[in-house]
């Protein structure tokens, strides 16, 4: 009796379900029939026009004040420029919304001339709107506070703005419409490169009175504005700017596809529905091939579409100072003289990535010099061995951190078995990201993976995040005055050539302590479709939009 | 009836605390910090990390929003339990708060404008997986050991055996590239979900592959068991009942059996649509679907538990409103069961 009831109850649940299912059959048809025609849209991809169609994937924010991650940048960068811009040609700033600049003679006071501009919506750049975005960058009453007020750190003020005790950049002044001085709190021979961030753009009036809308339509001074708002996980449209002071676009817009999966995005690439994106991990020879390789491994051009140009940023092992084992000098040399950093760009990366010999990728400083000691791209076997055996380190047992996913195993297991191979008891913990990065934060590690990803093309941004002792990016906890010292004083240098010099001295201070272990320099892995006439993508993975071509 | 509904209503309340007790104890217990996961690989600068615990109530704040420190200089972390008010709070409110990851954009926003995609395929699927499964069980079944018995046993088997994202790629490529190729660009399927005023296709055809991806293996579970039912209740005495007073064979089918045997088919069909309700994260993917259950799959890598919490409250109301619904019609189709005081007959 009660399993007859039980079943009667279920039937009539099921039956309700089918009712509901019934009643969704309906408006399902309705869409069937809607859909009937699409079919004949198909001669009319999506990739036409003169509309550009860009993979990235979805950004952290697209308004300046927390512009970040390389995504948010691409974006930020055509809707929004800054006072100047790096030049990957000459390799140098050139004016972008200054006009002309003076610099004191105690370095400290730089002064720049805008040029006359206006924004997306009709109002004038002028010195203050510089003053308002650079604040917002600092502001802690922002709805979410931004994460890249750091760039300002070498302007007066900034300290106080910071800490909530300002609540104005005192150190940036608006003279008049066009005069805007930016004072500094201690010389920075580099502070050209480092306005050149996308961050460190002039915003509206109206980033202030509707910062909602902002965040997701921001309204810049670049030569792309907002057409529509940022649909989170699908798309950004931008299209040409008419009253840009520059020189106008080629192209009339950009349909920004945000893709979860790149894999993904490049099927719609064969399919011919997405001009750039990235090539699948794998398959990277066979694509040079069939689709040409560029030249230079920066331009797109038709039949020679496939960029494996070398990036600004350095995959490494971050040595734990503060770990018993792993603060023995000797043993750091024996690891890295024993890695073959060339059979992992060979074998993982079919040879288009570089073994690192040093912290600074080439472009920033190639330098023949600069290679590090104990940090050969094929490995010294017996140097290594000879080191373990004469410090009486055989067996030492080491761990490898990494976080799971990413291809970081693969490269895990080379490392591992190179090591074992000079008599080192090796074992791997792999983590899920976030797990990963608590291990690294508390110090819980012995050799951890990290990647650097240069924020200006500069050496300092490779040597002072990482190897200053005070620095936020130095998960090693390495601790040379020595070192601290000459990155003080190689700052406040004014004299380019001088101050390369001195930043290739403490790039060998580092190479001797070993605090990182340099593994390899990226690279890039983009393809751009044969409608591209020309399209650039520079080491730091920013398109210039502005300047690229489409075959109408 | 009135007393019982009102009573389960009362319920909801236990429960719902209940869920959001034990997801706020998750985001002490769980490893990860969100604030820090904030900067990528880059870490962030002290004192920005703390502007931004504080706006996050993470840390206790002045009236101004401005962090409070103790003698010691630190900052000091918000009780969970006071978190967990001030999130309810919210919540009666309207405002399930602000993303930690998606800079300065209210939780309410974010879901609210991918619940409506994940919904539609959600239907589509479930139709499909209706018509599709039940049509090839009985199929099968009425025409045991058939060729067409052979057939949906084996493809189910496959279907069954094959990750939702590898037969996604395989369309993707069958019907986005290949075929395109093929006919010289006259007859394709979109590839990946695109909801722009660019779009090239109808809406409705970016629903085709991602439906049939989300549907596939529950398809091929549904026509299992509508066939293994259909066989079984064959063989009860009323069928034979049935027979012997000189029914045909399909009313035999379609009378009897086929009512008796949808029971377990529908209930696990419904079912399913709850589960895709909370989203499909590997069919979102593949087909880049803007949904819910790529965003909450998102949210807990990158410990976005404003994201979390959100999504988690709209499946748990959602799943208590059905089951209420579900149970109170129960009461109205079938008459022996009766809710309430055994007097209280409204």
């Amino acid at each position: 009796m009660a399993e007859t009831k039980i079943t009667r109850r279920a039937f009539v649940g099921g039956s309700l379900a089918a009712s509901a299912l019934a009643a969704l059959a309906a408006c399902g048809q309705k869409k069937a029939a809607t859909t009937g025609s699409g079919s004949a849209a198909a001669d009319n991809p999506t990739a036409t026009g003169n509309t550009l169609v860009f993979y990235i994937n979805d950004p952290v924010a697209i308004d300046p004040y927390n512009l970040q991650e390389s995504e948010g940048a691409q974006v930020g960068q055509i809707l929004f420029d800054s006072l100047v811009d790096w030049d990957f040609e000459k390799n140098e700033w050139a004016y972008a919304a200054a006009e002309s600049h003076t610099v004191s003679e105690d370095g400290l006071t730089y002064t720049f001339t805008l040029k006359d501009a206006t924004f997306h919506n009709g109002d004038k750049v002028d010195a203050a709107s510089f003053k308002r975005g650079w604040e917002r960058l600092l502001d802690s009453k922002m709805k979410t506070p931004g994460e890249i007020g750091y760039h300002l750190a070498p302007v007066a003020g900034y300290q106080d703005m910071v800490d909530g005790k300002a609540t104005e950049l005192s150190g940036v002044k608006a003279v008049d419409e066009k005069t805007l001085e930016v004072t500094l709190s201690a010389p920075m021979g580099d502070f050209m490169a480092v306005l050149c961030h996308p961050g460190l753009a002039p915003v509206p009036k109206a980033a202030v009175d509707d910062p909602d809308s902002f965040l997701l339509a921001p309204i810049g001074n670049g030569p792309f504005k907002m057409d529509g708002k940022w649909e989170s996980g699908q798309y950004i449209d931008v299209v040409k700017f008419d009253d840009y002071y520059g020189d106008a676009p080629k192209i009339d817009g950009v349909h920004f596809s945000i893709q979860k999966d790149p894999d993904t995005a490049f099927r719609e690439f064969e399919a011919g529905n997405i001009d750039f994106c990235q090539i699948p991990t794998g398959r990277l020879k066979e694509n040079a091939k069939k689709y040409g390789e560029a030249e230079d491994g920066y331009t797109v051009t038709p039949k020679h579409q496939a960029l494996f140009g070398s990036e600004m940023s350095t995959y490494y092992l971050a040595c734990n100072l503060k770990d018993e084992t792993i603060a023995n000098k000797d043993l750091r040399h024996a690891i890295s003289l024993a890695i073959n950093r060339q059979n992992i760009v060979d074998t993982l990366f079919e040879g288009k990535r570089t073994p690192a010999t040093c912290i600074f990728p080439p472009l920033i400083d190639s330098d023949s010099s600069n290679a590090w000691k104990y940090c050969p791209a094929e490995p010294d076997v017996e140097q290594a061995k000879k080191i373990i055996a004469d410090a009486g380190l055989e067996g030492t047992e080491v761990t490898l951190n990494y976080n799971s996913g990413g291809g970081h195993e693969d490269i895990m297991s080379i490392v591992q078995s190179d090591l074992e191979a000079v008599g080192l008891k090796v074992t791997q913990s792999a983590q899920e990201w976030a797990a990963y990065l608590d291990s690294l934060t508390n110090g819980n590690f012995q050799l951890g993976r990290l990647g650097w990803i240069a924020d200006y093309p500069t050496m300092d941004n490779f040597i002072y995040p990482n190897f200053f002792s005070t620095a936020d990016n130095n998960y090693s906890k390495y601790n040379n005055p020595e070192l601290d010292a000459a990155t003080e004083a190689a700052r406040q240098i004014q004299d380019e050539t001088e101050r390369k010099a001195k930043y290739r001295e403490i790039n060998q201070m580092a190479g001797e302590d070993l605090p990182i272990i340099p593994i390899m320099w990226y690279s890039h892995v983009h393809i751009g479709s044969e409608r591209v006439k020309t399209l650039f993508y520079d080491p730091q993975g920013k398109a210039d939009l502005d300047k690229a071509e489409l075959n109408a | 009836m009135l007393k019982y509904i009102l009573k389960r209503v009362l319920q909801f309340i236990p429960v719902f605390l209940g869920v959001t007790i034990i997801l706020f104890a998750m985001e002490n217990i769980v490893p990860g910090d969100p604030i820090k996961l904030m900067a990528g690989e880059k870490k962030l600068d002290p004192q920005t990390e703390i502007n931004l615990r504080a706006s996050f109530h993470l840390i206790q704040t002045d009236a101004d929003g401005n962090p409070i420190y103790d003698e010691n200089g630190d900052t000091i972390e918000t009780p969970m339990w006071e978190r967990c008010a001030l999130y309810v709070n919210g919540l009666l409110h309207g405002d399930l708060g602000i993303s930690y990851q998606r800079k300065g954009q209210a939780v309410a926003d974010i879901l609210g404008a991918k619940y409506p995609y994940t919904f539609k395929l959600a239907v589509v699927a479930i139709v499909l997986e209706a018509v599709v499964g039940i049509g090839a069980g009985l199929v099968s079944a009425i025409k045991r050991y058939s060729f067409w018995d052979v057939f949906v046993t084996l493809t189910t088997s496959i279907l069954v055996a094959m990750p939702a994202f590898w037969l996604g790629m395989l369309l993707q490529l069958f019907f986005g590239v290949y075929l395109k190729d093929w006919t010289g660009g006259a007859f394709y399927l979109p590839i990946s979900a695109d909801f722009s005023p660019s779009a090239v296709f109808d809406e409705g055809m970016y629903y085709i592959l991602p439906a049939i991806t989300l549907a596939s293996v529950s398809t091929a579970y549904a026509a299992r068991i509508m066939r293994s039912q259909l066989l079984e209740v064959m063989n009860q005495d009323y069928i034979r009942t049935a027979r012997a007073k000189g029914l045909s064979g399909r009313q035999v089918i379609w009378r009897h059996a086929l009512k008796n045997a949808m029971i377990p088919v529908v209930t696990y069909i419904g079912n399913d649509f709850g589960a895709m309700m909370a989203g499909a994260i590997l069919t979102e993917t593949v087909f880049n679907w803007p949904g819910v259950g790529y965003e909450t799959y998102r949210a807990i890598n990158q410990r976005d538990w404003p994201i979390v919490l959100g999504s988690v409250t709209v499946i748990v109301i959602l799943v208590m409103v059905i089951n209420l619904l579900v149970d109170i019609s129960y009461a109205f189709l079938d008459p022996r069961i009766r809710y309430g005081a055994p007097k209280d007959e409204a």
